[in-house]
């Protein structure tokens, strides 16, 4: 029972509570003390104590105080709800919402507690529990429409689509007189509502609705879309015509609103019947609109043989006259049709200056004539259409390349081009040294500065890789350029740098980046927290929706899955030879090396390492005191340096499986799809003795490509572990092994 | 290129083209604020020719605008902001940059009453100079001194979107059935 | 000071102020014009199915079981308890599906 302040000190405590939430954390500890002396085992004050002991970085200080708190006063909210917020500023969340429970049983009419749970519910994914959450914060206050829309929210995120549009025509019925045409959270909640009837394939339903919302929302292109929609899977036909023509005319660059006219208008692509009339629509769509591409370009998509070639040379003549350098990036898609890449190829080639008609440098005799814009465009083009895979041939491209850049030798584009084609023939350290010489030549531009360190570091050139970056980076920042790349999230990077690191056999740095990249995930995870409140608040539903099933894929994207991969085979690798962990071996051979000759050789590479760690110490000390760091990140917060630049800590970890299987878990879970993932997962779970997730992974990787050298070396493998077994398997275990062996080779 | 509304999913990406052209930089979070508080107004420009290698191919963005409201508004009038404007180095000369603020900016108008767009320039650039002031229409408001944080000054610029907003309902054409009975 | 210094630059500035009032503790906005009456009715009339999850609740699930599979496929006492469930209970049967699960 908490017990009762005087009132002075009870002002005291509100003032405390105040600080807090002002950031005041200094003062907010003075005045926490000053109540403690007269009131040393006030709970609450020990607790407030304790969370802006927690804010201030003093994690372990601030357990042991909350704790302390609990036993001063077990049935106080306050001290559980700190509890809570500890555990959820330290990520135990299961811990953090037992501790919330606690709090709002004790308090159940608190709102902040119970929306404290709430969020960490639905954060975790708890949808159950946030489903309840949600009823009681109804229950507690129908009038405010955002509980009627969170409740939904809740139920259409679990799954249950009818409860969730149930309620939002519950409290739509409800509503007299519509808000005015300006509240955004009324607009909203309409097209939300709308976007269920038709999620749940309701079309009929949701086009009658969309009509009683569509003059009065305010975002236009939602419901024009909707309409469009509707009307083409209910075969309006006519309707849907002209809708998808409306919004050709309101964006002409997007390529769904061309395949709805297309549809409404019954043209099918593959149908040779069609194509005449398909490319009438073009026709009439490009009339009096130069400025467009997409109607330009789209045709090349469905035209073949005789009708394909004047288009496309329509095409390329009117873009290489005008100098686009991104043409050949657009056209190359159609390479996929070789008698298409055929055709093109002729055409571009054949574009030279004498046999053009379309530009009147062909009447120009003068010696020194400046080569048309056609002609040098023509020449880039082909050096990138010689270096792309299908039509690859090197020597040509170079040729193209070089002839471009002797008519324009500063040219950051053409050197650019020429960087890449080096690279492609293999030649790492010549293809740096050229895209260097583009960023030269605009030193203002982000875009080349980034392509030049990319190039170095797939040259292994580290050092003058973070050099390059430095040019953009704010330097100032604690770790200087490297520490902010880590601040603004700069994954490329750091996998870049990770894996030139990797190939050095600088192993615990290139663990250091991957790791990185890790966090920087748990970040991204992280980051949607404080929306489960401000998106409903805001109304803007649907693109919280959006932001909540981006989120529970967000390992997907392909830099989580590269950093996993490449983390992983570092930690079967220290696994199979924990001496990697003493860094580069300088190929000291160990095996076969006596005791004493191994420990002297060990104590040897122990002391590099520690000399390496003690050069990159002074060398950061030196570059503090040359110019001092801000003592503040880009977010404000306070920045504390690294204390393990060169990952020694990670790479001597004892259980390297272990830290293994943090990233395999999401690797598997969202990447599955990628033979890579499955070939590591087993390597990871063979090795744990893990024997039917290892069969997942190989039955996984069959499924993907069954004639996989490597997965036909790990069958082998799998099945000579299993029968070599020194212990007996668990007989469940022994039956789905034998009910589900059919890919594995008899031993 | 498909110029078509940002999505939450897309922020990744936006951030990577944006870190590679621009030393503006921000966290995934502040995407997040723009795309969670004013999610019609930030538009993508997708590179939708590139075959698939993976099945877990990103979009391919090659250029993009990040808008937002004012959310304290001088004088209470309703005003567009652009935060972050870049079209890939690779990807120039299509007007792309071009096509992404106008939706940006009919989203403004009309979802938002946004009576101007206003946005900041480095004094030197001269081809942002150009998109705005002779392609788009925008005018110089001011000089703020050292507003970048390597010391250059910016133009101050804004745009009147008034003729974009939504026309009051009465102004609208006849629907279908008022014109039937009227025949 | 002991307070975060603040960004030099305007742009960061706003920035931070931005996000910064993201987690701002908003007081509930009042009730915009509601007829409570109408409110109070339609609650009551909001009755939720309890589907398919009610049901896979009954279905009996061994400890030893949950174990095995905590054990041998590395989940959590939830996610193997849920497993067994929708596999009539059967820990051969849910770890077959489990390994044979299509990518």
């Amino acid at each position: 029972m908490p017990q009762p302040l005087n009132s002075k000190d009870a002002a005291s405590f509100r003032q405390l509570v105040k600080l807090y939430e002002a950031k005041q954390h200094k003062k907010a500890v003075k005045t926490a003390e000053q109540i403690l002396k007269k009131n040393p085992n006030h709970g609450d004050t020990l607790a407030m104590k304790a969370l802006t002991l927690n804010a201030q970085g003093h994690t372990t200080e601030a357990f042991a105080l909350a704790k302390t708190a609990l036993q001063a006063d077990m049935k106080s909210h306050i001290c559980w709800h700190v509890y809570g917020l500890l555990y959820r500023s330290t990520k135990q969340l299961d811990e953090a919402i037992k501790a919330y429970k606690f709090a709002l049983k004790l308090e159940p009419d608190s709102a902040q507690i119970q929306r404290d749970l709430a969020f960490l519910q639905i954060q975790m994914r708890d949808y159950a529990g946030y489903i309840e959450s949600r009823k009681a914060m109804l229950q507690a206050r129908p009038a405010l429409r955002q509980n009627w829309t969170a409740l939904a929210v809740a139920y259409h995120l679990s799954g249950d689509l009818e409860s969730a549009e149930k309620h939002l025509k519950t409290y739509e019925d409800t509503l007299k007189t519509p808000p005015p045409r300006t509240d955004i959270e009324h607009s909203e909640a309409g097209l939300y509502r709308n976007s269920l009837l038709n999620e749940m394939g309701e079309a009929e339903k949701g086009l009658e609705h969309l009509e009683t919302i569509y003059d009065a929302n305010l975002d236009r292109t939602a419901v024009m879309e909707a309409r469009a929609w509707y009307q083409l899977q209910l075969g309006q036909s006519e309707d849907a015509e002209k809708s998808y023509r409306d919004l050709v005319v309101r964006n002409n660059e997007y390529r769904p609103y061309y395949e709805g006219l297309e549809k409404a208008m019954g043209l099918d692509r593959s149908k040779s019947d069609d194509v005449a009339k398909l490319t009438e629509l073009y026709k009439e769509l490009l009339e009096g609109n130069d400025r467009l591409d997409a109607a330009r370009r789209i045709p090349l998509d469905f035209l073949t043989g005789e009708q394909f070639k004047p288009a496309a040379d329509q095409y390329l003549r009117k873009m290489l006259i005008k100098g686009v350098p991104s043409t050949f990036a657009n056209i190359k898609a159609l390479y996929s049709d070789p008698a298409r890449l055929k055709t093109i190829q002729e055409l571009v080639e054949a574009y030279t200056p004498e046999t053009t008609a379309m530009n009147g440098d062909a009447n120009q005799t003068n010696g020194d004539s400046k080569p048309s814009r056609l002609e040098e465009s023509r020449l880039f083009f082909l050096a990138q259409h010689y270096n792309y895979p299908r039509s690859q041939n090197l020597e040509k491209a170079l040729d193209y390349i070089t002839k471009a850049l002797e008519i324009t030798p500063k040219s950051v584009d053409y050197n650019m081009t020429r960087a890449r084609i080096l690279k492609h023939k293999g030649d790492l350290a010549k293809a740096s040294e050229i895209m260097n010489h583009a960023r030269e030549l605009d030193e203002k531009d982000r875009y080349i500065n980034t392509k030049c360190a990319k190039y170095q570091l797939r040259n292994d050139e580290n050092e003058k890789a973070i050099q390059t970056m430095s040019k953009f980076t704010r330097n100032e920042t604690v770790g200087g350029p490297l520490g902010d790349l880590h601040d603004m999230q700069c994954m490329w990077f750091l996998t870049e740098d990770g894996e030139a690191n990797f190939r050095q056999d600088k192993l615990s740095v290139a663990l250091k980046r991957f790791k990185s990249i890790y966090d920087i995930f748990d970040v991204w995870q992280e980051d949607q927290f404080d929306f489960h409140h401000f998106s409903i608040r805001k109304g803007q539903i649907r693109a919280y929706v959006d932001m909540m099933h981006w989120e529970d894929r967000l390992r997907e994207h392909p830099f989580y899955a590269r950093a996993a991969i490449n983390a992983i085979k570092i930690y079967v690798m220290l696994y199979d030879d924990p001496n990697l962990a003493h860094g580069n071996t300088n190929g000291v051979n160990l095996e076969g090396l006596n005791a004493a000759d191994k420990k002297k050789a060990l104590k040897k590479i122990k002391k590099e390492q520690e000399r390496v760690a003690k050069e990159d110490a002074d060398k950061r000390d030196a570059e503090k005191k040359a110019s001092p760091p801000k003592k503040t990140g880009g977010d404000g917060e306070p920045k504390k340096e690294d204390p393990d630049p060169l990952g020694l800590t990670l790479i001597e970890t004892k259980t390297p499986l272990d830290e293994a299987v943090k990233f395999l878990q999401p690797l598997l879970e969202f990447s599955p799809k990628t033979i890579a993932a499955q070939n590591w997962g087993f390597e990871v779970y063979v090795r744990r003795g893990k024997y039917l997730l290892a069969l997942k992974c190989l039955i996984a990787a069959h499924s993907i490509d069954s004639q996989q050298a490597k997965l036909h070396e790990q069958l082998l493998r799998f099945s000579q572990t299993i029968h070599s077994l020194t212990e007996p398997l668990p007989p469940k275990v022994k039956q789905v092994l034998d009910a589900n062996s059919n890919i594995i080779p008899e031993f | 290129m498909d110029i078509r509304l940002m999505k939450p999913s897309d922020i990744p990406h936006v951030q990577q083209a944006n870190i590679t052209n621009l030393p503006e930089n921000y966290f995934c979070k502040y995407y997040l604020y723009h795309a969670l508080t004013w999610p019609q107004l930030s538009y993508v420009a997708v590179d939708v020719s590139r075959p698939p290698k993976t099945p877990y191919d990103p979009p391919k963005i090659v250029g993009y605008v990040l808008a937002k409201m004012e959310e304290e508004p001088a004088d209470f009038v309703p005003h567009g902001h652009i935060t972050s404007l870049s079209v890939m180095r690779t990807h120039r000369r299509l007007g792309l940059a071009e096509k992404l603020m106008r939706q940006s900016q009919r989203a403004m108008a009309e979802t938002y009453q946004a009576a101007y767009v206003s946005l900041h320039v480095r004094v030197s650039n001269v081809a942002a100079l150009h998109l705005y002031r002779d392609t788009l229409g925008f005018k110089v408001d001011k000089v703020e001194a050292k507003y970048y944080a390597d010391g250059e000054d910016a133009y101050s610029m804004r745009m009147d979107l008034t003729d974009m907003q939504l026309k009051d309902e009465k102004k609208k054409k006849p629907s279908k059935e008022e014109v039937d009975d009227e025949e | 000071s002991e307070e975060p210094a603040l960004p030099t630059n305007a742009e960061d500035r706003k920035a931070a102020a931005a996000l910064s009032s993201l987690d701002a503790n908003a007081e509930e906005e009042t009730g915009k014009d509601v007829d409570t009456e109408a409110l109070g009715a339609a609650m009551k009339n909001l009755d939720v199915k309890e589907g398919k999850k009610a049901e896979l609740a009954k279905v009996k699930v061994e400890a030893v079981d949950v174990t095995l599979l905590v054990e041998q496929l590395e989940l959590t006492k939830f996610k193997a308890t849920e497993l067994l469930r929708q596999n009539d209970g059967d820990a051969v049967k849910a770890m077959s599906a489990y390994v044979t699960a299509a990518v």
